[in-house]
């Protein structure tokens, strides 16, 4: 029935141009008494940050059971889960481009339908992230490595932005812009010239 | 001069490109100045600073940019031979892709991963294409080479050339409209390599037309996966010409193999009036029992016929005989106009006329030892000889048909290619002169 109501959610509101301005309009619209459909959401709001959530939650699950994940990187697998990703949000483009239009300024804010979505990402991305600091992929740094999540969730913001502006023929340059971005991304927290840096700054600094 | 870092960026390299016309115009502000003291300077010690700061923008340059520079400077021979030669194999570079866009890539081509697809496939690349990669992968006992291009290279081909024209006609010192029409050439070919459907189709129209060559041997294509990113075929055995050489291939086998070569290109310029544009060592796998294999159709020159009648006219001694037949010739292809004084046409058609002699060498035996390096020599120094003629250097014009880049690099390219390969050829088996000269004679008549 979840399901059901989110489908009818985004119908309402791709042919009304407009979501839906109650709770008592939407339900009557889908057949459906008020009460019913406080059984499954506790408001629109709460339905609103269940849709990017579930599409997510359906992303990951194919990802994991595609055969290549386990021999995957963890560099691979932060790739694999945002083109997946944005690869599954193509059936439902101009949903996302109205939801964007009506709220989606500047980063790094996000708006409050991104919420379960971001709830989601966090608990996914966060051990697969562990996995790269066990494996040394990743460099463990104090303080900063708890950060490293948050990092690529605003990376993953960049790359709905683009993808949502994205004219290029099948999204080509979304591809290209989920390519490099996460790349960097992953430069950044693998071991670098700059943590041989801040180690000789160390050392200079305790033994002048 | 080293290509060391390469500025990746669009900025960076737009950068480069700015920094490269400051200080053009700064080479003009102390010409000028320096002109003010010394009325008699000449511009030679401007084109020199000029081409010295051009050289190092061009050492620094890696994509398409660089591979337009190039074409351009050679048509023009702005740049000195030593580096026409390091750029020769310049190729867009880009970088390896992710397991994970593979696996996209198929994905939004045939809505499948690879390994849904295949029996195996290996996720490293066995090999770096111009704009992509090589995989392997086996489906039932086949073994396959799957070519898989990035995202976006055909956008990113299209702004490095809008960053190198204002350069370009700064650099070759051309009015707009005469560059325009070989930017438009290089560019429409630059963007035909990137699409692998187009390569798909030339490849199996020239492999039909030529698979009866002897020691020649092509790949199988499958049309089911490929698409305008993917392209997929038979695995095809062979050594690149270096690796090759390393195993001391015997004479006999060394003139197989270059018989092939010259019979295919034979082939295709003068029966299928289209070539295989692209002849650098990496495009040819040698077998050591003597067969070629030719991959990578991406650029392929298609030939009009008006041009094909004048410039090959110029390889037969009997043709440039007549200086009426010359004339035309030269104007049709563009390397005089009616606008150049008498004097200038003269000596424009003399150099010409001494390079032709020299290129046509192995046309005019049955017989020609491209392993003769003094031979290769001679074509160096007059190449160079001829870019130090004045009226050539002073001319705002382009001087030669767009028709003629590609061509002319084929040429080049299979010249230096059978060089290196030490090979003794049969020019003279197939017969193009023939209707060449009585198309001449009707037209003189």
């Amino acid at each position: 029935m979840k399901a059901k109501l989110i489908q009818e959610y985004i119908h309402y509101t791709l042919e009304h141009n407009n979501t839906p301005q109650s709770v008592y309009l939407f339900a009557k619209s889908v057949g459906i008494s008020e009460q019913e459909f406080y059984n499954h959401f506790s408001g629109l709001e709460t339905l609103e940050s269940e849709i990017y959530q579930t599409w997510f939650e359906e992303a990951m699950n194919k990802c994991t059971t595609s055969s290549p994940w386990n021999d995957y990187s963890a560099r691979e697998k932060v790739l694999a889960v945002f083109y997946t990703f944005i690869e599954s949000l193509k059936p439902n483009r101009s949903f996302i481009k109205f939801l964007k239009e009506r709220d989606f300024k500047s980063l790094p804010k996000w708006p409050a339908y991104l919420n379960g979505l971001h709830h989601s990402f966090m608990s996914h991305l966060k051990p697969i992230l562990n996995d790269g600091i066990a494996s040394t992929e990743i460099a463990e740094r104090k303080y900063i490595d708890t950060k490293y999540a948050d990092g690529l969730w605003l990376n993953f913001l960049f790359v709905l932005k683009f993808w949502i502006d994205d004219a290029s023929p099948a999204f080509e340059k979304t591809d290209a812009a989920i390519e490099k971005s996460v790349n960097l991304a992953v430069d950044l927290m693998g071991k670098s010239a700059l943590d041989a840096a801040l180690d000789f700054g160390k050392f200079l600094f305790q033994n002048k | 001069m080293e290509q060391n870092s390469i500025p990746s960026t669009k900025v960076q390299r737009a950068m480069r490109f700015v920094k490269t016309g400051a200080q053009i115009g700064g080479n003009y502000i102390k010409h000028y100045s320096k002109k003010m003291v010394d009325p008699s300077l000449s511009k030679d010690e401007l084109h020199e600073n000029n081409a010295n700061d051009v050289y190092n923008a061009l050492s620094e340059l890696k994509g398409s940019a660089l591979k337009v520079a190039q074409m351009l400077s050679m048509e023009k021979n702005i740049l000195p031979r030593q580096y026409t030669n390091k750029f020769q194999m310049a190729q867009y570079s880009a970088p390896p892709l992710s397991g994970p866009l593979i696996v996209q890539t198929f994905i939004k081509a045939f809505g499948k991963t690879p390994q849904e697809i295949f029996d195996t496939f290996e996720m490293k690349a066995s090999n770096a294409a111009s704009i992509g990669q090589v995989h392997k992968a086996t489906l039932g006992d086949k073994q396959l080479a799957i070519k898989i291009q990035y995202p976006g290279v055909a956008e990113s081909i299209k702004s490095d050339l809008k960053i190198v024209k204002p350069i370009a006609f700064r650099l070759l010192d051309m009015n707009e409209k005469e560059l325009e029409k070989y930017i438009k050439e290089v560019e429409s070919k630059l963007l035909e390599e990137t699409d692998y459907e187009l390569e798909f189709k030339r490849s199996i129209e020239i492999t039909e037309a030529c698979k009866h060559i002897p020691n020649l041997v092509f790949t199988n294509y499958y049309k089911a996966f490929t698409s305008n990113r993917v392209l997929t075929m038979d695995w095809l055995d062979g050594m690149h010409l270096d690796d090759f050489l390393k195993t001391n291939p015997s004479q006999e086998i060394r003139n197989i193999i270059g018989q092939a070569m010259w019979d295919f290109y034979d082939m295709q310029v003068h029966e299928l009036k289209a070539v295989h544009a692209d002849p650098h060592p990496g495009n040819f796998l040698m077998q050591t029992e003597g067969k070629l294999g030719v991959i990578d159709f991406g650029c392929v020159k298609e030939i009009p016929e008006d041009f094909y009648l004048n410039y090959f006219s110029l390889l037969i001694p009997e043709i440039m005989q007549s200086a009426t037949t010359m004339r035309n010739i030269m104007l049709q292809q563009q390397i005089i106009t009616v606008n150049d004084s008498e004097r200038t046409q003269q000596i424009i058609t003399d150099a010409f006329t001494k390079m032709t002699t020299l290129l046509r060498t192995p046309f005019d035996e049955e017989e020609f030892d491209f392993g003769n390096n003094a031979y290769i020599d001679q074509i160096y120094a007059l190449g160079e000889e001829v870019s130090k003629i004045d009226e050539l250097k002073k001319s705002k014009e382009g001087r030669g048909s767009q028709h003629a880049l590609y061509i002319n690099r084929t040429y080049f390219g299979l010249y230096s290619i059978l060089n290196v390969l030490q090979a003794r050829i049969k020019t003279g088996i197939r017969n193009w002169k023939k209707p060449l000269i009585e198309y001449h004679l009707t037209k003189l008549n």
